[in-house]
């Protein structure tokens, strides 16, 4: 290609991608919506915030020993895990598949630790029900199943650098992101065993507020986890006509009121009335390319992707990249739920109920309503319960002005 | 592969003729030796706790103890080869040496490690699992395991021809032996471990098979995949049952295309075949026959242990036509003689994680399952009309 047209390219891909962005950026929360700033304690037991603040600790302590146990194993193994090739007896892409599984295996073994002593804090917290062996089995699985997804991905990646060598990413990331949409697809239909009816009542409520936010079709569904954690969850799911809205069964057990829970249904309304799936899809799609590109670059001098000793870089490459990623993820990931949320005061009208919600999820959850600002910043995906009690409030103070002045 | 000798050994000198009549009614004519086997064992219960204190300080069994024993053991062997058919005669009742087709030849005592015979109770559990795979106890997965298979199988075929199969014969031996070193070991017979290996006892040459399995002898694992080969078999999980759809197809449209040509047709042949082959890499791996990752089209060559498979044949157009008829008895056997590799892989995983190799005897076993298994899908989707023979390899 000729100098000047592929920078031509280069510069208008960059704009593209920076438009891209922007365009995901946006929500329909108010600019200018002024959030007061709340004291904790105004809402919270001392007792209480200090629970919280320990709970909430030692979890982020912990998350980041997994993620530095993470990186560590990957980086030892990114210099020396090319030596399993010699358990294999595969041709190049299964001799891949292998490396990359045992990458998995091994970060799995130092991390159990940590999710041992996860579990222990939640069960001591009355936040888990789950046994430790029950713990470890589940995990045991959980690894099966990411054995195989990186076996897919390998299977794309590597089949696609034998014909096309370094230039694989560019068709990799559309593969990527195809996938992606396919699982998201999906994922309600391989959920659905595990789901039923709400009862009517609540049904009933659930239709009236989707139907305020255009989104009557997606029915809800209530999945049975209360065996396991008392948490409570709730989750959109599906694209299009596999869309579905299911409240996990511990939101359920009187513990929140009617109102709370409807608060809930309408966040999660909120997040398929704004087709939030679609632009965590589109997002996803924004890395998938540059991150795919630096990998093919990165692993040049291993050969490229098409080599299979190349795995345990391109796995450690593909970790740092995601954690990397990570904060402005959760700050895009901060704005759709905080958009879904404005979405269910808009359609609930009760931001009484909604304030309600969010201080249970202290009390209940335990949930640090003030989480210190580096954990926030690396791991919450979530606004702050703080913040979000701050959006009620303002939503209220919007309202009262707005009837003043009319 | 030539282990050296057992110091229980097995010693088989049966011409494979059955006498119907006794055969018709075996399991009954054999009742008085099982009430006597079953007084001797009380006994032998008591004098197994005597002869492990003795043997303790001695440091070997006492010879009383030694000749007491061996002869239960070998009586033993004796009602359980007439009882599975794999022997013709009625057994005398006290297990005298050198009186019976299917004989044990007993070492003379030795010293042993008082450890090993302080211990002895707990180490001999992993053999007496497998030997209970083996003749179908707790633990047999396959029903009557790989001993009650045989001798149900061989007990019609033996009515009919006044024969017992050859291949039968073998695996009766085999697992006999098996059972037999097992209870010698525990008994304190010997301080050698029982052999899974099929290798010995020599009986007849198997036939010259058209399918064929080649086991390179590398005991190394590498322990992390050991740990994890459950997992890692996933991926070719996956891809197994994707293939095998086609292979479904492919084998139906291979029974239609041999029931009107008489032969195979040579793609379809091949497309089976290399799912056989693919088939029997995967299994050797999870179950530990091999220590390498296989690959994911089943190319010959590729793997450590591989199943040759001969070029189609002329077959008879009767065999094709009831083929699944015919090879039910295979099946039956086969997974009979599975419940027993299930196990000997399960001890091979604890073995090769600790030590990071697997045993020979171990290795064998898996080795000899595998092929009779590489014969029993070879002969369903008509890569050869020879009957799988389920005797152990020479
Ligand atoms: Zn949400």
């Amino acid at each position: 290609m000729p100098r000047p047209l592929s920078g031509f390219l280069a510069v208008l891909a960059a704009g593209g991608w920076l438009a891209a962005a922007w365009y995901l950026w946006q929500t329909s929360v108010p600019t200018g919506l002024d959030l007061p700033d709340l004291e904790p304690s105004r809402f919270f037991s001392r007792a209480t915030l200090e629970e919280a603040d320990d709970y909430g600790l030692v979890l982020d302590v912990l998350a980041v020993g997994a993620a530095a146990a993470l990186v560590a194993v990957l980086a030892v193994y990114a210099a020396k895990g090319a030596a399993f090739a010699r358990e294999s007896a595969a041709g190049r892409i299964g001799t891949g598949m292998l490396l990359g599984m045992l990458g998995l295996g091994l970060v799995w073994l130092f991390q159990i630790g940590f999710g041992v002593a996860q579990l222990w804090w939640q069960r001591r917290h009355g936040l888990s029900r789950q046994g430790y062996v029950e713990w470890l089995l589940g995990d045991w699985w959980a690894l099966g199943a990411e054995f195989l997804f990186v076996c897919l991905a390998l299977v794309i990646v590597m089949g696609l650098a034998g014909p096309l060598g370094d230039r694989w990413w560019l068709a990799a990331a559309p593969a990527f992101v195809g996938l992606t949409l396919l699982f998201a697809f999906l994922l309600p239909y391989l959920l659905a065993e595990a789901t039923a009816r709400p009862d009517p009542q609540l049904a009933a409520d659930a239709r009236r507020v989707a139907a305020t936010q255009g989104v009557e079709k997606v029915p809800l569904r209530v999945q049975e986890v209360s065996g396991h954690t008392s948490l409570p969850n709730a989750y959109a799911a599906g694209l299009g006509p596999s869309r579905k809205v299911v409240l996990w069964d511990t939101l359920l057990d009187d513990r929140f009121s009617d109102e709370e829970v409807l608060v809930v249904v309408a966040h999660e309304y909120g997040h398929h009335a704004q087709q939030h799936i679609w632009k965590l899809a589109g997002w996803f799609a924004l890395f998938a390319f540059p991150g795919t590109a630096i990998v093919a670059l990165a692993t040049r001098r291993r050969g490229g992707m098409r080599r299979p000793e190349a795995v345990p870089l391109g796995l450690f490459l593909v970790v740092v990249l995601q954690l990397l990623a990570q904060p402005v993820s959760n700050e895009f990931s901060r704005r759709l739920e905080a958009e879904a949320d404005w979405r269910a005061l808009e359609a609930t009208r009760d931001p009484e109920a909604a304030a309600g919600l969010f201080e249970e999820f202290t009390r209940l959850a335990l949930e640090d309503p003030e989480p210190p600002g580096w954990a926030y910043f690396f791991q919450a995906t979530h606004p702050s319960v703080m913040e979000r009690i701050a959006m009620a409030e303002a939503w209220r103070a919007r309202r009262e002005g707005r009837s003043r002045a009319g | 592969m030539e282990p050296e000798q057992h110091p229980i050994r097995l010693v088989v000198a049966d011409d494979l003729r059955r006498s119907r009549l006794t055969v018709l009614f075996r399991l009954l004519l054999s009742l008085p030796h099982l009430v006597w086997l079953w007084l001797w064992t009380l006994v032998v219960l008591l004098a197994a706790v005597v002869a492990w204190i003795a043997a303790l300080f001695a440091g070997r069994l006492p010879d009383p103890f030694h000749r007491f024993l061996s002869a239960y053991v070998r009586y033993g062997t004796h009602v359980a080869a007439y009882l599975s058919l794999a022997a013709n005669p009625f057994p005398g009742f006290v297990g005298r040496p050198g009186s019976f087709p299917v004989d044990l030849e007993v070492a003379e005592p030795e010293r042993q490690n008082r450890w090993s015979i302080f211990f002895r109770p707990i180490l001999g559990i992993p053999a007496l699992l497998l030997a209970a795979a083996f003749s179908g106890g707790n633990g047999g997965g396959g029903g009557g395991g790989a001993i009650g298979t045989s001798a149900f199988l061989g007990w019609f075929a033996s009515l009919v021809r006044g024969r017992m199969p050859g291949g039968l014969r073998g695996l009766l031996a085999y697992s006999i032996r098996y059972v037999a070193q097992t209870y010698g070991y525990l008994l304190l017979l010997t301080s050698r471990y029982p052999d899974a290996h099929p290798a010995a006892p020599v009986l007849e040459r198997p036939l010259d098979h058209p399918i064929r399995l080649e086991a390179r002898e590398d005991l190394r694992r590498s322990r992390l995949t050991v740990l994890f080969r459950l997992l890692l078999y996933l991926p070719h999980l996956v891809w197994l049952l994707l293939w095998g759809i086609a292979a479904f197809l492919a084998a139906i449209a291979n029974w239609f295309a041999a029931l009107v040509r008489g032969r195979p047709a040579p793609p379809l042949h091949r497309f089976l075949a290399a799912y056989v082959r693919y088939l029997t890499h995967t299994s050797a791996f999870v179950y530990l026959v091999a220590n390498p990752f296989p690959g994911f089209t089943g190319r010959p060559g590729t793997y450590p242990v591989e199943l040759l498979i001969a070029e189609p044949e002329r077959q008879n157009r009767w065999v094709t036509g009831f083929r699944l008829l015919l090879a039910l008895p295979a099946i039956l056997l086969l997974s009979a003689l599975n419940a027993a590799f299930g196990i000997s892989a399960a001890l091979a995983w604890f073995h090769s994680l600790v030590l990071g190799r697997t045993r020979p005897g171990l290795l064998g076993l898996g080795a000899y399952s595998l092929r009779y298994a590489g014969q029993v899908y070879a002969y369903l989707l008509l890569l050869t009309v020879r009957y799988p023979h389920s005797a152990p390899p020479a």
